[in-house]
């Protein structure tokens, strides 16, 4: 068995690149969390925007939060792997230009064109639109989602040169012959192990993604070079699902990293570990079709499949990552900080935004739920509580003024409001779920108006703290940029 | 790239000369061309790899005052993507076998314009250069492949329609087969460089 | 001149020659096909046709010269077809029931031809003629003995005919109006023989 120690590594400062990158981020999650309020408070009635404008705000929604999560979990796993490999920093910028490009193709396409057939673009509905918007706003969103999906593409595959650079292959930087072999204690960091995970996946997503996407748009001017439907729905899945589950591969880096330094301990890129990255390297392609269960259309063995792998894989990097952070925790005296509070959270976040899911992933119940909010509730879950509240909790490590810096009381009051009302939040979507609400916008009835309400309350409450950890971000960016001790000595390291 | 001693560079150029002269010979090239894989899929990649092979066989310098004429590697890469583009047309299979001076063209400009050129620049294109390459070609075949899968009427007039089919599948999964070949080499050789647990400072 | 500034030159240049040539040899990225090329150069430039001996489903032997100073549409086909001259022969139906009555045989004729010489004599083109409606006199169906006529014919035409492998052949339908100077003026889709029925009546 492989001993690990724990190597000091001083906490380096961002480059002005992360930065724009987490700028982006929060501001854009900010300016979507406003259009989710006002979804909840349409529904909740007590606004009046009608149904073309509501599945506008939700697809700018939808693709807005997907985005900023790929562009934030980005900004964790390039700030660290840095460490590790020789990434590109003209790659990663160009990323960025490359988004924020797609995003003003989509915002066109929304805002001016009144696309409104959301993120996930499911054939034939961009292009038969029944009048509602033209065949020019359609390719325009899906020439937006293909903008930012080669920028994408374009920092993976620097991910991968570097990779390769260093560690030779992929097969070495997943820890393989420490896997398959003598655990000698050399396996490449976790960082390093979820980057190529997540670089792995996503480009065979982004590929499949950008396939379909062109396919689309021959399709939309030339409707004689016809589509598969099932074909088309089976790609988008494959993609949308990879790429928004990478999102969170890559923001857990930052409990790899961060926790660490807390209680000076290593994470332990261990047998059981390393067998996670890889089973979940797999296993992540080919989860997409439990949300087709309902589709009797799809070849039963997809279906199948799309059961078990849902079920296995929501099991072994989030329990390993969960015991490996409550052992590094354990009697550690680590000192509790925003970040650190933020980090675990977002365990927490992750483990119960996974459940939900679990049970949806039930073919009997899948068939009564999967149309219901309990999906909304699963996903708002794991996303907020456990993506997002990773990268609040990086924002915070990157902020810290120095290591012995005390919180201030309103945010701690922040936190534990944005914890509640997140709850609060995902609740009223997981409870309207369980009575059967209807996901989208049509056939609202009278008696579930009270869970739009509760809904919209806490929605406004987790905008509310949020807007605090964003602010308290923007104050402290000068300090991110430089070099000094930002984590807290624990107390056990100490003694 | 080594150089190569100037006999066993003249025994190769002949060994290309020869496959050239057989491709152009009219048993193999109706052959070739009965089929519309065959002549989008064999012939026409060996006519460019010909001129890859015989570019390579220069000396490096002539090589060299050629690249430098040319401009670098990018004008090259372009003419090889203009010239490589316009051989994928239907349009032009089907003038190639219903015009002698189109297929003549088709001869010459293959190696010319799209080997040639290529092999120049290769020596010059980095990683990310190589990969463009690369990627453009998997996913110009993948596409191409596709559209005359799904295309409503027959594309070649010269070509039967399962024809059409046939290669449409074939590119899709050449596209396929190269796209998983360039993962699994990610995943095999290279030695690690240094301690893999080593931390350099950014 | 630098390095940079002479790659920047020549991948300019090299761009518009290229961009240049694909635009010269896709009609100005229109015709991709050589069926949407061929199309777009007979509207381009009427082509005249090779004199040929044609013989009808009841033996007559006339030349398409005979139809000058009317309106002719041509399809071709061969009469063992099972599909493609299927929807020919429904689309040259519902052009002939489209063509005013006087007009009918006075100022526009249709004519099926056969590339099929060796199989369709006068009694198979006659009982292919009954099958899809012809009439035998506005509408008649013949065949090219001679096989350089033929394929003078085709190739003026621009179709082109290859075996299948069930014995049968796979050709390039469309409808073909040759006009009243004995030109090739349109080429049109098979699948829209209404607008094809409506430019006849236009030039009535």
């Amino acid at each position: 068995m492989a001993t690990y120690t724990y190597e000091h590594t001083p906490d380096h400062g961002a480059k002005a690149g992360v930065l724009a990158y987490l700028a982006t981020s929060a501001a854009v999650l900010l300016l979507m969390m406003v259009f989710g309020l006002l979804m909840r408070l349409e529904q909740a009635q007590w606004i009046s925007i009608g149904a073309d404008r509501f599945y506008e705000l939700m697809t700018l929604h939808g693709a807005g939060m997907v985005g900023i999560a790929a562009i934030a979990g980005a900004s964790v796993m390039w700030h660290f792997l840095r460490q590790y490999v020789d990434l590109s920093s003209r790659i990663f910028i160009a990323n960025l230009v490359l988004f924020l490009a797609g995003v003003v193709m989509i915002l066109g396409s929304v805002l001016i064109g009144h696309f409104h057939g959301a993120w996930t673009f499911l054939f034939p509905l961009p292009g038969k639109s029944m009048g509602m918007w033209s065949p020019g706003a359609a390719a325009l969103f899906m020439g937006g989602l293909l903008v930012i999906g080669v920028g994408f593409l374009l920092l993976h595959l620097d991910i991968a040169r570097a990779i390769v650079a260093r560690y030779g292959n992929f097969a070495r930087a997943l820890g393989w012959p420490q896997l398959f072999g003598h655990d000698d204690g050399k396996a490449p960091p976790p960082t390093v192990v979820a980057s190529a995970m997540v670089t792995i996946v996503n480009v065979i997503g982004l590929v499949v993604g950008a396939s379909i996407l062109t396919m689309m748009l021959v399709n939309l001017y030339v409707p004689g070079f016809d589509i598969d439907p099932l074909l088309a729905k089976g790609m988008i899945y494959f993609f949308g699902h990879i790429f928004i589950n990478a999102t969170i591969y890559m923001a857990v880096i930052a409990v790899y990293e961060i926790l660490p330094r807390y209680t000076q301990r290593p994470w332990k890129s261990n047998k059981v570990f390393l067998a996670s990255w890889t089973a979940s390297t797999l296993m992540v392609m080919f989860i997409f079709p439990h949300h087709l269960l309902m589709d009797f259309a799809f070849p039963k063995w997809m279906l199948v499949m799309g059961h078990v792998i849902g079920y296995l894989n929501t099991v072994p990097i989030l329990v390993v990552t969960g015991y490996g952070a409550l052992m590094i925790v354990y009697r550690s005296g680590i000192r509790w900080d925003m970040a650190s509070k933020l980090l675990f959270l977002s365990l927490f976040g992750w483990a119960a935004g996974a459940m939900p899911a679990f049970i949806d992933g039930t073919i009997t119940v899948n068939y009564v739920m999967h149309n219901t909010l309990w999906v909304p509730g699963h996903f708002h879950t794991y996303l907020l509580l456990g993506m997002v509240t990773m990268v609040f909790g990086f924002m915070y490590y990157l902020g810290k003024p120095d290591h012995e810096a005390d919180d201030r009381l309103l945010d701690r009051i922040a936190f534990w409001l944005f914890t509640s009302s997140v709850l609060g939040f995902t609740l009223s979507f997981l409870y309207s779920g369980k009575e059967s609400v209807a996901r989208r916008y049509a056939a609202h009835l009278p008696e579930w108006v009270p869970y739009d309400r509760i809904g919209a309350v806490f929605a406004m409450l987790v905008i509310a703290s949020s807007l605090l950890f964003i602010v308290r971000f923007f104050s402290r960016i000068g300090l991110a940029r430089h070099d000094y001790q930002r984590a807290p000595v624990a107390r056990a390291a100490t003694a | 790239m080594t150089a190569i001693a100037p006999d066993r560079a003249r025994i190769r150029f002949c060994a290309l000369g020869a496959l050239y002269l057989l491709l152009a010979a009219p048993p193999v090239r109706s052959w070739l061309e009965a089929t519309m894989s065959g002549h989008m899929l064999v012939q026409i990649p060996l006519l460019a790899a010909i001129g890859f092979a015989a570019c390579r066989l220069l000396v490096a310098h002539h090589q060299e005052r050629l690249l430098a004429i040319a401009g670098g590697p990018i004008p090259l890469v372009v003419v090889a993507l203009f010239a490589s583009s316009w051989w994928m047309l239907p349009r032009a299979l089907d003038d190639a076998l219903a015009h002698p001076l189109v297929e003549v063209a088709k001869f010459v400009s293959l190696p010319a314009l799209v080997g040639v050129p290529l092999a120049l620049a290769w020596r010059r294109l980095g990683i990310i250069g190589r990969g463009f390459v690369w990627t453009n070609f998997i996913s110009m075949l993948a596409v191409l492949g596709w559209l005359y899968l799904a295309a409503p009427q027959r594309l070649c007039n010269s070509y039967l329609v399962d024809q059409q089919e046939s290669a449409g599948w074939l590119m899709v999964k050449l596209a396929l087969l190269l796209f998983a070949a360039w993962l699994g080499h990610l995943f095999v050789g290279g030695p690690p460089v240094g301690n893999p647990r080593a931390v350099h400072g950014p | 001149m630098t390095s940079v500034a002479h790659s920047v030159a020549v991948t300019a240049l090299v761009t518009v020659l290229g961009s240049g040539a694909f635009w010269w040899g896709t009609d100005g990225f229109t015709a991709f096909t050589a069926e949407t090329a061929r199309r777009a150069d007979v509207l381009r430039a009427p082509r005249p046709l090779p004199a040929a001996v044609l013989e009808d489903q009841d033996g007559r032997v006339f030349g398409i010269d005979d139809y000058r100073g009317r309106l002719l549409a041509v399809e071709f086909i061969y009469t063992r077809c099972t599909t493609i001259c299927n929807s020919l022969g429904m689309a040259f139906r519902q052009i002939r029931d489209r063509v005013p009555a006087d007009a009918l045989g006075r100022d526009v004729a249709l004519l099926s031809i056969s590339f099929d010489p060796e199989r369709d004599d006068p009694a198979s083109l006659k009982a292919y003629g009954i099958a899809h409606g012809a009439d035998g006199e506005h509408w008649r169906l013949a065949r090219v003995r001679d096989a350089a006529q033929l394929r003078a014919l085709l190739e003026a035409f621009g179709v082109v005919v290859i075996a299948d492998r069930f014995g049968g052949f796979e050709h390039n339908a469309a409808i073909h109006l040759v006009g009243r100077d004995g030109r090739l003026v349109e080429i049109s889709d098979l699948d829209v023989p209404l607008q094809f029925a409506a430019k006849l009546e236009e030039a009535l």
